[in-house]
Parts: structure tokens; sequence; C-alpha cells
């Protein structure tokens, strides 16, 4: 919980360091003032993380203080779906130009409704599955004309 | 229950393979739907011109298949072209001369040597906007006193220094023996933008595409010192060229189509033949109309030529810009 | 104002072919709208090919509803479950979700649909009378001018974040240096790209949008989806209040022709008109701590700003021939391609055509009203789908209109990266507006900057230099200055209160 709590504030800190980094790193400009485009991003860094570190200050002091989304977040099936639901994100984006756009999304619009319906109301999922793969594919491939894998 | 799905899946990954796997077994050219990848998201000027190819092939019936655009935007037409890198010979992508920049400019490793030329469809030409009380009346005026200190004329440019519109001035510059890389651009969003901006008297002079600036100077609210083109053109035939002006410089802003690389002659030959009876049809030449383009066919032999020739332009021209060191 | 070409639109207009796509048009709009990531210009781009046999002034009828149909549609999505459809959409999620929330869903999507009306309305009006003038004043706004303009939006995002200011401030740094990456326009440097081809064109704030909202609410509900009730969830009545309309009359008149206003700069857009209409009601308002509790005013102020703004847009595409937004853009392409140019010569040659397309905006917004009214019952419906169906669902939804906008399974990883991001904010309690809002003005902000700085030579007195900057700096103090002065007052009045209970909690 408390890992959690700062998460946050770190990630915050961690991701101006690099940005800030990163901006001094950027190519000169080869017209004009060279530094042009870095001010901006380097400003920005700066500012925020000073912003970071007071709001790190302020995680601190309240850190034993309950948050119950995080409670929430970590009980019980609530990681699992959490991670799935990107898991199988991940998947989709991998298989969508391979397999095609309607058997990924039936794979992946199927494999949550299980996972999230719960097996025991199969005939729900597999017909919202179905007519929504289907309709969607329809609605955008031959009505609309997007160019859909 | 949890089988039933698992099989009902396995049985639907059978009939993909099944499908793809069918296809392709013919020799006659084209032997399946024919593709062409414009590298811009829909609406776009690349976009435009695949559905107006598109729309004349298959309306006219020239040719008999399927055609799809298919939108594969991204990376000044990069993510397009890589996508048609990796096609086969019915796959093309509409292109124009960021196919030589992108390279040119460091910001990809392709080149267009890669890619098999099918043919160069349609041009615009550039032109040198003033605001219509601008003190300059002459693109030769407007020359001089850049000449004499470059940064205190602003001149507006859009979407981004390296294109066409950017390059144009960039030759005018050199011709007229001004250093391109002292020019003062501000950089717009849009070339619409680059319009509001000069009819707001925020910039001294735009450089941009000559459709962009010409209602606007029919309707008196610009003037137009110079345009690229070789002859005058058609409804503004006051407006002088640069040659007319004894600037050596004619600069269009082409658009083309490309196919993967390693096409045979039989698939080029097709393309030739169908594509030179497309820019003879009434629609394509209502379509250049209706854009404000000029017609610019070059078959594939002219255009492979045509290319080797800008590719060697705009080294010069990007190396004069001071873009890279 | 030209009397009789006047007349002769209109009766174009009223031609029953243009009406029905007038009402094509409308509910595609409302569609679309609805969905996160599809917005009017995908809607309008994929239909270019079905214009190609139309008539173009049937075609720029037929555009034009459905782009001003998307923002009677965003704020569904954004009062239902969240999930602003598109940037304009961002700020009816205020109290639009809020008031669903409290079981006056129906209220809402009824009060916003008579604010986008009315707000639509006033501007077709001010269309009709104004639209000379406003060009020209759109001209005066140059570098210096947006710039300060987009200050101006992001003073009323801070004022936002009253009572968190730090994690607002964050939130807003955040979106504004993802806004640097891609292609610096003014050099051609490329910034933070790790050379994916993808990303130099910029993160699209559309993907942003989807991610932390649609992505991110699905992921926050999975925390308490199995402790879901099985009773039937409250959802108001399908019309609103007396109450409820006594207190949004004023907002929705005043923001009307504010987001007609924003709505005619090009750039501008819906996104800044509703955001600084919601900000200024909420600094006027007599219960400002309401806002963002299901106030109603808070929701029709900036449905009836973004509605007038892209009435507003159209001013520039047709006089002018510039578009002010990415839809107007597309809109501009399709109606090259038919061989009709708007610009300052549409006015001249083919008034007919430009008067139908004004009276269409009246007629459309008729349509609209009462499609949108039709709709509530219906829509309200989406709240009874049991969520661990609806979620799943919203999950593909925020996929495919990822994919609509720019064709690359690329940005799935982003907006998952968005998604799991929005989570971790809304647990912590972070405000999500002003990362998305940063992001869709940071870009422009710092362009502008640095373009006024070019052609003044560096010299920070272009910022002072005209009127409307004058006007716009001080807008930008003042509504920086109110949340002091705001607390300042409060506090008082907790002084008063901490006296008389003795003990505050």
């Amino acid at each position: 919980m408390k890992a959690i709590k700062l998460s946050v504030p770190i990630f915050f800190i961690l991701f101006s360091a690099v940005f800030l980094i990163a901006s001094f790193n950027l190519p000169k400009a080869s017209l004009g003032n060279p530094n042009a485009p870095i001010y901006f991003p380097a400003g920005l860094s700066i500012i925020m993380l000073i912003f970071s570190i007071i709001y790190l200050f302020q995680e601190l002091k309240k850190l034993d203080k309950e948050n119950k989304y995080i409670k929430q977040m970590l009980s019980g099936r609530t990681p699992k779906l959490i991670g799935f639901t990107i898991l199988l994100g991940v998947i989709y984006a991998f298989v969508f130009d391979r397999i095609g756009f309607l058997y990924s999304t039936i794979l992946y619009l199927g494999g949550l409704l299980f996972y999230i319906n719960g097996i025991k109301k199969w005939l729900v999922n597999i017909i919202v599955t179905v007519a929504f793969s289907f309709l969607s594919w329809y609605a955008f491939s031959v009505l609309l004309g997007v160019s859909l894998p | 229950m949890r089988k039933f799905g698992m099989i009902a899946i396995l049985f639907l990954l059978l009939f993909m393979t099944a499908c793809s796997s069918g296809a392709s077994s013919s020799d006659e050219y084209p032997s399946k739907n024919l593709e062409i990848v414009a590298p811009a998201s829909p609406g776009g000027g690349w976009d435009l011109t695949a559905r107006s190819v598109e729309n004349v092939l298959s309306g006219q019936s020239l040719v008999e298949e399927n055609i799809n655009v298919v939108n594969k935007p991204g990376g000044g037409g990069e993510v397009g072209w890589k996508y048609l890198e990796s096609k086969d010979s019915h796959s093309l992508a509409i292109n124009s001369s960021l196919v030589l920049t992108n390279n040119l400019l460091g910001q990809s490793e392709m080149t267009y040597e890669g890619f098999t030329p099918i043919a160069t469809l349609a041009t615009e030409w550039q032109s040198l906007a003033v605001p219509p009380d601008s003190e300059y009346e002459s693109s030769k005026e407007l020359l001089e006193a850049i000449k004499e200190d470059p940064a205190s004329i602003k001149i507006g440019v859009g979407p981004g220094l390296g294109n066409d519109d950017h390059l144009s001035l960039v030759q005018a510059a050199s011709e007229f023996g001004i250093d391109p890389s002292q020019l003062n651009f501000l950089v717009y969003e849009g070339g619409g933008d680059v319009v509001t901006a000069l009819l707001g008297g925020h910039v001294d002079a735009v450089t941009t595409s000559l459709s962009e600036v010409k209602d606007q100077y029919l309707a008196d609210k610009l003037n137009i010192l110079a345009v690229s083109s070789d002859k005058p053109v058609e409804g503004i035939e006051d407006v002088p060229t640069w040659t007319d002006q004894g600037i050596d410089l004619v600069f269009p802003h082409w658009r083309g189509i490309m196919g993967p690389p390693d096409m045979t002659e039989e698939e080029i030959a097709y393309w030739d033949e169908k594509l030179s009876e497309m820019v003879e049809t009434e629609e394509w030449q209502e379509v250049l109309e209706n854009n404000d383009w000029e017609g610019f066919y070059k078959n594939s032999e002219e255009t492979k030529a045509f290319m080797d020739e800008q590719h060697n332009l705009y080294k010069t021209l990007i190396e004069d810009s001071g873009l890279i060191k | 104002m030209d009397g009789s070409s006047f007349m002769e639109g209109l009766f174009i207009s009223l031609e029953p072919m243009n009406i029905l796509w007038i009402i094509i048009g409308g509910f595609l709009g409302t569609i679309v709208g609805m969905l996160p990531g599809l917005g009017p210009a995908t809607a309008v781009a994929v239909l270019i090919p079905v214009t190609f046999g139309m008539e173009p002034v049937s075609a720029i009828i037929l555009m034009a509803a459905i782009y001003y149909g998307a923002m009677y549609g965003g704020s569904r999505s954004s009062i239902l479950i969240n999930t602003p459809g598109d940037g304009s959409a961002i700020a009816a999620t205020f109290d639009g979700y809020p008031m669903a929330k409290k079981g006056q869903a129906g209220e809402a999507l009824a009060i916003s649909a008579v604010a986008s009306f009315i707000g639509g309305l006033i501007a077709v009006v001010g269309f009709i009378f104004l639209a000379e003038p406003l060009a020209n004043f759109a001209l005066e706004f140059g570098p210096a001018e947006y710039f300060l303009l987009m200050l101006l939006t992001l003073s009323a995002i801070v004022a936002l974040s009253i009572g968190k200011m730090v994690k607002g401030f964050l939130a807003m740094m955040l979106g504004l240096t993802l806004s640097t990456v891609g292609i610096d326009t003014q050099t051609g440097v490329y910034r933070f790209t790790m050379d994916i081809p993808h990303l130099s064109e910029g993160i699209d704030f559309l993907i942003v949008i989807i991610g932390v909202y649609a992505i991110g609410e699905v992921l926050y509900n999975l925390l308490t989806i199995d402790q879901e009730k099985k009773e039937k969830k409250k959802v108001g009545k399908v019309w609103f209040t007396k109450e409820q309309w006594k207190r949004s009359k004023w907002p929705i008149l005043r923001s009307g022709p504010i987001g007609f206003l924003i709505g005619v700069l090009p750039g501008a857009g819906g996104s800044i008109a509703s955001m600084i209409s919601y900000t200024t009601e909420k600094q006027i308002s007599k219960k400002p701590e309401e806002f963002g509790e299901g106030a109603p005013e808070g929701l029709a102020a900036p449905e009836s700003a973004n509605n007038a703004a892209s009435v507003g847009a159209m001013i520039p595409l047709l006089t002018m021939g510039i578009p002010g937004s990415g839809t107007t853009a597309v809109m501009l392409g399709a109606l090259i391609m038919l061989g009709l140019r708007p610009g300052p010569l549409l006015f001249e040659q083919q008034p007919e055509t430009a008067w139908a397309l004004v009276n269409s905006m009246f007629i459309g917004n008729i349509a609209l009203i009462i499609i949108n009214i039709l709709l509530v019952g219906l829509l309200v419906k989406i709240l009874d789908t049991p969520a661990k169906v609806l979620y799943p669902i919203i999950v593909l939804l925020a996929f495919i209109g990822t994919y609509t906008l720019s064709y690359s399974t690329i940005d799935f990883f982003l907006l998952l990266i968005f998604g799991f991001f929005g989570l971790f904010l809304k647990v912590m309690d972070f405000p999500l507006a002003p990362l998305v809002l940063a992001l869709i003005v940071g870009g422009e902000m710092e362009q502008n900057f640095r373009k006024a700085l070019l052609s003044s030579d560096g010299s920070l007195d272009i910022f002072f230099s005209s009127g409307v900057s004058i006007v716009l700096f001080a807008l930008t103090v003042a509504s920086l200055l109110y949340p002091l002065i705001f607390k300042f007052f409060k506090r008082r009045n907790q002084a008063k209160k901490t006296d008389r209970i003795s003990k505050s909690s």
C-alpha cells in the first residue's frame, strides 16, 4: 500500500529527471538559435521536478492514512483483473495486424468477458462477443470503409 | 463449457489460415484485389490523391479488380512506404518529394531507389505572396530587401522546414545570390495558417502552394509576386513566373505513385497502360481542375529519370538551406 | 448580408433530400461523437468516398451536420460513463458524470442537449450577422495573441484544481511535456521520438483521452466490479426540473457567445471554448463549491459553448478557405474534391451555397435536439447494462477508436500505458483534465511563443502590443488571482463558522 502511494510521486520525479536529461541531449537546431528546441521542455521538466518533490513530501506526510481505493486495488481478484485486461490488450496489439480485426477482437472481447463476467454466463458472453465483433467490423469496414486488417 | 470456446476459436484460426493461403496462384497480373496506400490520414492531400485515382480507375472501368485505398499515416510518409516495402506488386503508394527529402534530411533510412517508380501524376506550383499594401511589388524588390538585411523580412512557411514550400524559396534565394540559411522563416502548422498570418499582417511574405493563395489573390486580399511554373498559370495570367523575372527556377510540387521493390516488366507495363489512359479521361481532368493541379503525367521510365534528377536537385537545396550541416 | 441569396439558400436547405442529409449527418455525428476516439474528423473523412456522387451543397450540409452532431453526441458518454468522446466533451465530465451518479442521468442528458441547441442557435444567428467582421477579427490574432489565449486556457485549468493545486500542476506539467514529443515545427528537430517514426507527429491527445478516461475508467471500475449491487440504478427523469433550468438558463446564454467567438479563431476550437466557459461560470457563480459535484450549470455552460464553437469554426472556413480545426480541414479537402472551393470568392460566386449551409445549421440544430431528446430514454438504458458486460465492450470500443486515429497498433501500446497510468492517477485523486488539456494546447503554446519572439527579435513587448493581447493578459491574471481571492473569502467564512462551532472537522 505504501509502495503504491509512493510509486506515483517517484514516477513523476524519475520522469521529470529523465526528461530533463533527454532535453539537454536534444540535437541542436541547425537554423536560428541552436538551443531553441531545448528551452521549453527543459524548463518544464525543472518545474515538474520541483513539484514532484513537493508532492513526494505531501504523500510522505500522510503515508499512514488509509486510501480505500488502493485497498480495493490490492484486494480480492482485482489485481488479477487489471493485469489480465492489460495483458490481453498487449496480446491484442501484437496479433491485431497478423490475424486481422475480426478474430483478434473476438479473442480479446471473449477472453475479457469470460474472465470478468464468469464462465457461468457463457451464453451471454458468446452472444455479446460475436454480435459486437461482427457489428463493429461491419460498421467500420463495410459501411464506413475504414481499412481494417 | 470452456472447451467449447476453445474449439470454436481453433476452428476460426484454421479457417483463417485456409483463407489467406487460398489466393495468389495465377499468372495474369493483377490476380487479386489491388491496394493504393495513402501514407496519410483520411482527408489529407495524399489520401485525396489516392481516392481520386481509385475513383477514376474504378469508375471508368479501366481496372476490373477491386481497388482499396489503405491509410497508413505517420512520419511524413515513412510509415506508409515502409508498409509498401513489405507488400507484393498488388500494392502501390502515393508519393511526393518527401520520398526524397525524408532520406536527405536524415529522417529516414529508406531511399527512393528502394521502390519501383510507376508514374508522376500531377503537380501544383509554388508561389511567393505578400500583403496587398506591401512595399514590395516584384519578387526582385523583395529579394533585394532580403539580401540587404535577411532578418528584417519575416517569411511564413508551413507545416515544416524542408518541404517544397520552403525549398522552392531556398532555390530562388540562392539563384539570387542570397545565403538561404539566413532567411528568417516563421513556421506555421499548415498552409492555411500561413495565409491567415499573411492576411493578418503577422508576416511580410509567405511561400506556399499556389492553390492556397489563388482565390485570395483573385479577391484582392493579397498579391502574388511569383509562381514557380514554366508558363503563366491559367486564371491568373498576370502573375509572372520566376523565369519571367530572370530567375532560373521552375519548381513543381509533384505527386506520383510508386510500387514495392522488384516489380516485373509486365507489371510495370500494366500500370503504364492503365495510368496513361486514366490521365486522358475527362474525370481525371476534372480532378485536376477542382484541385488546382496541373497534368504532369510521366510514365514509369520518365519518372525514373525524373526522380534521379530531382534527387540531385533536392540534395543541393537541402545543403544550401542550412538544415543539415 | 444579401437577402435574396439568403432566401434562396433557405429553400435549398429545405429540399427534402437535403433535410434527409441533415438528419442522417446529425444522427451519425451524435453516434460517432459518443464513441471514444471516433470524432467528427474521422466520420467526415470516412464519408468522403460517399460524397463523391453528391451535389457539393448537399455534401457540405452533410459534413457540417456531422460536425455539430458530434458536439451533441460527445457529451453523452461523458455524462453516462465518464468517458469524453473528444477534447471538447471533457468539460462535460466535470458535472455531467456526478449528476448521473446522483441518479440524474436523464436530466443531465436532457439539459446538455438543450444547452447545445441554444448555443448552436446563438452561433447561427451570430454567423448570419457577424461572419465578415469576425473573420477580420480572427486575423488580428498573431502568434502573441495565440500564445496568450493558450495561457488563458492553462490558467483556467489551474483554477479548476483548487484544493489539489500540486496534483493539478503536476498533471498539467506532464501534459505540456508530452506535447513536446515530435518534430519541433520551428526548427525541424526531432524531440523525444525515440526513433519511432510514428511518434514524429507527436502523441495524439485523443489517445491520451481514450487512455486515461475510457481505459482508466474501466480499470478503475474493476476495483469494485465484484461488489456491484443487483438493484436497478436510478436514472432520473428524461426531462430536467424547473430549478435546474433556472440555474442553467443564464450560463447557457452567456457561454454561447463565448464559444462562438473562440470557435471563430483558427486553431482554438471546442476544447478551449468549453474549458473557458466552464471556468468562467464557476468563477462568477454564487455556489462555486457545487461545481464538480453535479451542478447543472456546470454541464450546460460548456455544452452550449462547444456547439457554438463548432458553428463559429465554419466562418474562417467559408469566408477565407482556412480550416480552423481538424474537422474543418478534412471538410475543406473534401469540398475541393467536389469542385467547391470555400474562400473569399464563395460568398460572391456561390452565395446560395454558403447561405444554404448556414440555414441548414438552423434546421440541423432543430433536428438534433429532437433526436437527442428522443435518445435520452434509450441512452440511460446503457446504465442498466451489467457492468461486467459493459466495461469489456468499452475497452474494445476504445481500441477501435484508437485504431481509426492513425491505423497503427503502436497506438495500442500507448493506449494501454495511458490507461494504466490513468488508473493510478484516479486512485491517487489526481484531476485528469489538466493533463489532457495541457497536451492539447501545449504544442501551440510553445510554438506561438517562439514565433512571437522570432518576429519581435526577442523583445517581450510584443505580448502587450495590441488591444487583444492586453485584454487576454488581463483575463489571465484575473483568472489566476481569482482562486486566491476565493480562498481568502472562504477562509474568512470558515473562520466565522469555526467561531460558532468552535471545532472544525
